[in-house]
């Protein structure tokens, strides 16, 4: 078969044990066990055949020390698998954990949305309100109740969109299809269970609550990333003018509460990463809790 | 044959595991007297090719984990040819569980083969 045959028994366990290399002490017993008691009994019944022939033929019925190896290997993972309790994550230390919100992808996702928010929220709440008072307008016209009808459809359409933000900034799992219509299901009813859904209602919500949510979360992301960029900055700037390796035309000083500028700067670069790292721990803390927020109003809240 | 060949192999892997302890059971409830791992290996031999021809070392893995789970009852005895062999015989638990297996068993291989008539060959 492969590099050589073995010749005798001992060889053949040897081969095994070779192959199973690496793997947990008590399986490779066991497996040497088992192989030993199936060669050894298949002597016996075979008297008059030499060791060498009769372990030629074993590779078609107990199969090759390789093929063995393999077997028991992936026997002993859905075994090990079945009666090993999960593991619990390492805890970190609090100092870690402080400094990890720098490495998490949600941070990021949830600073980009607040950012965005402000954008979405003028365009959700321009569009609802148009909307809205269009089709209040021409309720006067025949074209005013298709009109209404089509609008509230753009809504769902749209609150399906907004999931899909939602999913990919904010990492909460947020539906991929509409909600199922019977496929039979005349037009007629289909209107009907887009406006006796409470969701499509908060959906419109939804979009107008955005502006001021948006406005709030873009000013909020704003200010503190700029502060603490600039309490980061102002130190290093200091000493590099006082290094004389940068020059203002103005003049660049450092004030607070009567410190010298030579002391005040370090507090200031300590205050300014506390603070940045603080902020990114907020803005993560309010992308979950919009992503929850969005999750019960958009999706959750009608489901049966 | 190339692109089949992995397909066929894990195809019969997956079918293995999912017979490999019916058979066994099935086996020990037909004995009369207890048997050790290479008679049951023999046997099941015999009995024809399939998913585990081959593959008989993954009988050994089986019969240990039906022992812990009741089904079956084993005891060592010293033997002349080699190390001492364990016998293993069917437990009543493990005659329940037999016919509850044979049922699902029944039912399964009813529902394949009236899928697959007239499936083109």
């Amino acid at each position: 078969m492969n590099a050589y045959t073995p010749k005798t028994i001992a060889q053949y366990l040897d081969m095994l044990k070779d192959a199973l290399r690496g793997a947990d002490a008590s399986l490779i017993r066991d497996a040497l066990y088992d192989a030993e008691e199936y060669l050894r009994s298949e002597l016996a019944a075979n008297p008059g055949v030499s060791e060498a022939e009769l372990l030629a033929g074993v590779a078609n019925s107990y199969g090759a020390p390789e093929e063995v190896a393999d077997i028991y290997r992936d026997t002993e993972v859905t075994v090990q698998k079945a009666l090993t309790a999960p593991k619990k994550p390492a805890q970190a230390s609090a100092f870690k954990r402080f400094f990890a919100v720098s490495v998490d992808p949600h941070t990021y996702g949830a600073v980009f949305y607040m950012l965005l928010s402000l954008a979405t929220g003028i365009f959700y709440f321009t569009w609802v309100t148009t909307g809205l008072s269009m089709s209040a307008g021409l309720m006067i016209l025949i074209i005013g109740i298709p009109f209404f009808i089509l609008f509230m459809a753009s809504v769902y359409a749209i609150s399906l969109v907004e999931g899909r933000l939602v999913e990919t900034l904010l990492g909460v799992r947020m539906p991929r299809r509409p909600l199922y219509q019977a496929k039979h299901s005349g037009w007629l009813d289909r209107i009907k269970a887009l406006f006796s859904d409470s969701r499509t209602w908060l959906s419109l919500m939804y979009m107008v609550l955005m502006l001021p949510l948006g406005i709030v979360y873009f000013t909020l992301a704003v200010a503190l990333l700029s502060i603490s960029v600039s309490l980061i900055a102002a130190p290093v700037l200091w000493w590099l003018v006082q290094l004389g390796w940068v020059s203002f035309y103005g003049d660049a000083n450092i004030s607070m509460g009567g410190l010298n500028p030579a002391v005040a700067s370090p507090l200031l670069l300590l205050a300014g990463i506390a603070l940045l790292f603080s902020s990114l721990h907020l803005m993560r803390a309010i992308g979950q809790w919009h992503g929850r927020f969005a999750k019960h109003v958009l999706v959750e809240s009608g489901a049966d | 044959m190339n692109e089949v060949d992995p397909l066929v192999r894990k195809f019969q892997k997956e079918l293995s595991t999912g017979t490999v302890s019916f058979l066994l059971l099935a086996q020990l409830a037909k004995a009369d007297a207890p048997l050790y791992g290479y008679q049951i290996a023999k046997q099941l031999e015999q009995d024809g090719d399939g998913v585990l021809s081959g593959k008989q070392s993954a009988l050994y893995p089986v019969l240990r984990s039906l022992d812990a789970a009741g089904l079956l009852q084993s005891e060592v005895e010293p033997s002349v040819a080699g190390p001492p062999r364990r016998y293993y015989r069917i437990t009543d638990f493990g005659r329940e569980v037999f016919s509850a297996w044979r049922s699902t068993w029944q039912q399964t291989q009813t529902l394949v083969n009236t899928v697959l008539e007239g499936a083109p060959q």
